[in-house]
């Protein structure tokens, strides 16, 4: 059975081409039109992939996308009209995964989906257990420990992304890097895919976010993590 | 201006010392003669009377002048000198037929032989037939109207500076809030439509020139955001069919081979244009937010050669297959510079760039990179073509919307969305750097583009900062 994607969209017209075009890609499809209907479709059948169009009625994306974060870890994807405005970090910082914009190729979209299921399931390579400060990696878990047992949430791609980091302590990566291991993209990935993320990490790991002691940034040069 | 009030400076100072120059020195010269004739008068008086008693001329003459010589001429031949200095010969030609052939007083002012400035008074001496001469030295006073000349030639000079100064001083403060309006007009030509003139209280021609030129631009930056932003909600309304359109294309794609011939040919031709008709809508987009000012500009620090390597690389796969990819060639000389691009926006430069090589100059034959000739570190990244050149006269229309030159029939021409280089023109600009077109050495056509570059930043790495690195807004 193929994975379950949640199609969060307005326009009808819109919703069935893109039901059409990722069934031929394989895909299950659940479709919502409002990020209202969207949180209780996904309650009662929680998806795999979660597809939300920024500009809905009533309810907006954005806000769909920090209720649907409250209650999981789904990899979120937004669909934004524009590349190059705020809307791309406010949807990252609600708490999107990646992001496409309109109109998009089926076949793009595609691969932002396997990439962000792909990253669910562990790589194999990977040591057991990555630890850093008070806290502890377990890859193959795909959970974040304190040293005094407690869980810490974060979603599948901050995780992978803290991976990536604790795996190469102290070693400088680059945004590019970074972008290609975590998210599949080339040099010309959005570089503030990383910086959000980076952000949203520092805030659950470090113990002052504004004075990071862990996750560092090397100016000019991409990110490091100091155990 | 400065001109102007130095040269004014220095009229009325030269004005001003020649009057009280000439004052001072007639004043001083013509009461040292009123005194001189005065006491001659007193003299020659003496001399008269004394002569008249009896006593000579000679012991006369010794008791008077206790200031200057005097000389007595009587029945015009004999000479009597009081003084040792002066003979007859000291007195002026002219002095001495004015008071000898015609019996007035007189008196003259004249350098004598010494080189002293002199006064010679004469009177006429009824009792001996003859006349009473006596000369005053007067070389202090013309000591003191030297000193005086040239105490005022050195005001003259200062005041002239002064001038000069107060000039420059003044036309910059008169001048001033026209260079403002001048500088905000060209910054309104170059695009900055925030521009806008800070009133002045105080001066009630400034504040209206200040309050239409304001008012203008205000109504030039509405009509421009007006037409982008229609030009934005056209392009904006028109993505959601296209999005339908794309995606339902894509199915129609996966089965095309259940289609008959013709129906594959239609939907080739459908999917085509569908694709150019989304290109088309996304450059609008992207241009007419160029136009509004909205459009927000993410730098990063790149190595130039780096970043050329990979936009070509990613711009290639986009082109039409078989095309081989040019040689990207990188100046060694351009290592060690870093450039701030918005890497998006950069690989889009270089695509349309390739794109326009391979739509009109038959593909590029050659990418390079290399550094600007100034001082700005600029970085040039050139794509040439082998194609037919572009005619002088379009070399800068080519960067025009919808522009279609010469090329316009070729092959393919018809396939381009017509905003290709306006956009590389909007991108280029926006980094702050500039892009032309060019004749290559074999002939085709060369677009260069030239960005700001900068050296490698010194890496400091423990700093901790929320905002990624690089991160910033463009002007």
């Amino acid at each position: 059975m193929g994975s379950r994607i949640l199609v969060v969209e307005d326009d009808e017209r819109i919703r069935s081409s893109m039901r059409l075009a990722l069934e031929g890609e394989g895909y299950e499809i659940d479709e919502a039109s409002s990020g209202e209907e969207a949180l209780e479709q996904f309650s009662g059948h929680p998806a795999d992939v979660a597809l939300i169009d920024l500009m809905l009625p009533g309810m907006d994306g954005f806000e769909c996308c920090r209720a649907l974060r409250r209650q999981s870890a789904v990899p979120i994807i937004i669909v934004t009209a524009r590349a190059d405005t705020h809307d791309v970090v406010a949807g990252l910082e609600a708490g999107a995964d990646d992001y496409v914009t309109k109109p998009f190729v089926t076949k793009e979209l595609g691969a932002r989906i396997r990439a962000l299921l792909r990253r669910v399931r562990p790589v194999d390579d990977e040591p057991t257990v990555l630890a850093f400060g008070d806290l502890e990696l377990v890859p193959e878990e795909g959970v974040l420990r304190r040293s005094d047992g407690t869980e810490v949430h974060c979603t599948k791609t901050e995780f992978r992304l803290l991976c990536e980091l604790a795996s190469s302590p102290n070693k400088v990566l680059s945004r590019e890097q970074l972008l290609d291991r975590v998210w599949g993209y080339d040099y010309f990935g959005d570089g503030r895919l990383v910086d959000v993320h980076i952000r949203r990490l520092r805030t659950k790991v470090e113990p002052d976010p504004a004075l990071p002691r862990h996750i560092l940034t090397v100016r000019g040069m991409g990110y490091k993590l100091v155990p | 201006m400065t001109v102007t009030f130095a040269l004014g400076a220095f009229v009325l100072s030269v004005a001003m010392a020649g009057i009280s120059f000439f004052t001072t020195r007639h004043f001083l010269v013509s009461d040292r003669e009123h005194t001189a004739v005065h006491e001659a008068f007193l003299n020659a008086t003496y001399v008269s009377q004394h002569v008249a008693a009896g006593t000579t001329v000679l012991q006369t003459l010794a008791t008077v002048t206790p200031h200057a010589p005097s000389l007595l001429e009587e029945r015009g031949t004999a000479w009597y000198s009081g003084s040792n200095r002066i003979t007859q010969d000291s007195i002026p030609t002219s002095l001495r037929s004015m008071v000898i052939t015609h019996g007035t007083a007189a008196s003259q002012t004249y350098v004598s032989g010494d080189g002293h400035v002199s006064i010679a008074v004469g009177w006429p001496v009824k009792s001996v037939h003859g006349a009473y001469f006596e000369i005053f030295d007067i070389e202090d006073l013309a000591h003191t109207l030297r000193v005086l000349e040239l105490a005022l030639f050195g005001a003259g000079a200062v005041t002239t500076v002064l001038g000069a100064v107060l000039g420059r001083w003044a036309s910059g403060r008169s001048l001033r809030p026209l260079a403002g309006v001048s500088r905000a007009a060209v910054a309104v030509a170059g695009g900055e439509l925030g521009t806008r003139l800070v009133s002045t209280a105080g001066d009630p021609d400034l504040a209206g020139l200040t309050s239409s030129f304001n008012r203008m631009v205000d109504q030039l930056q509405e009509r421009i955001e007006r037409e982008a932003r229609f030009t934005s909600d056209v392009s904006h309304e028109l993505r959601s069919p296209l999005t339908t359109l794309g995606a339902s294309l894509e199915v129609l794609e996966a089965q095309s081979g259940s289609l008959s011939p013709s129906g594959r040919r239609a939907l080739e031709l459908l999917s085509a244009d569908v694709r150019r008709f989304q290109r088309m809508v996304g450059d609008l987009l992207e241009i007419s937010r160029s136009d509004s000012g909205s459009a927000e500009v993410s730098l990063e620090e790149v190595d130039p050669g780096e970043l050329v390597r990979r936009a070509v690389a990613a711009a290639h796969r986009s082109l039409p297959a078989g095309t081989p990819p040019p040689p990207v060639e990188v100046d060694p000389r351009v290592r060690g510079t870093h450039l701030w691009v918005d890497k998006r926006r950069f690989e889009r430069v270089i695509s349309n760039l390739l794109e326009n090589a391979s739509l009109y100059g038959g593909g590029a034959t050659a990418v390079r990179v290399s550094p600007g000739d100034d001082a700005r570190r600029c970085v040039r990244v050139s794509v040439e073509d082998a194609g037919p050149g572009l005619p002088p006269a379009e070399r800068t229309r080519v960067f025009e919307r919808f522009y279609r030159g010469h090329a316009a029939f070729r092959r393919g021409a018809g396939t381009g969305t017509g905003l290709g280089l306006a956009l590389v023109a909007e991108h280029v600009r926006l980094h702050g750097g500039r892009v032309w077109a060019e004749e290559a050495d074999g002939g085709g056509a060369r677009f260069t583009v030239e960005l700001p570059g900068r050296a490698a930043t010194v890496l400091d790495d423990e700093v901790p900062e929320d905002e990624p690195p690089g991160c910033g807004v463009a002007p």
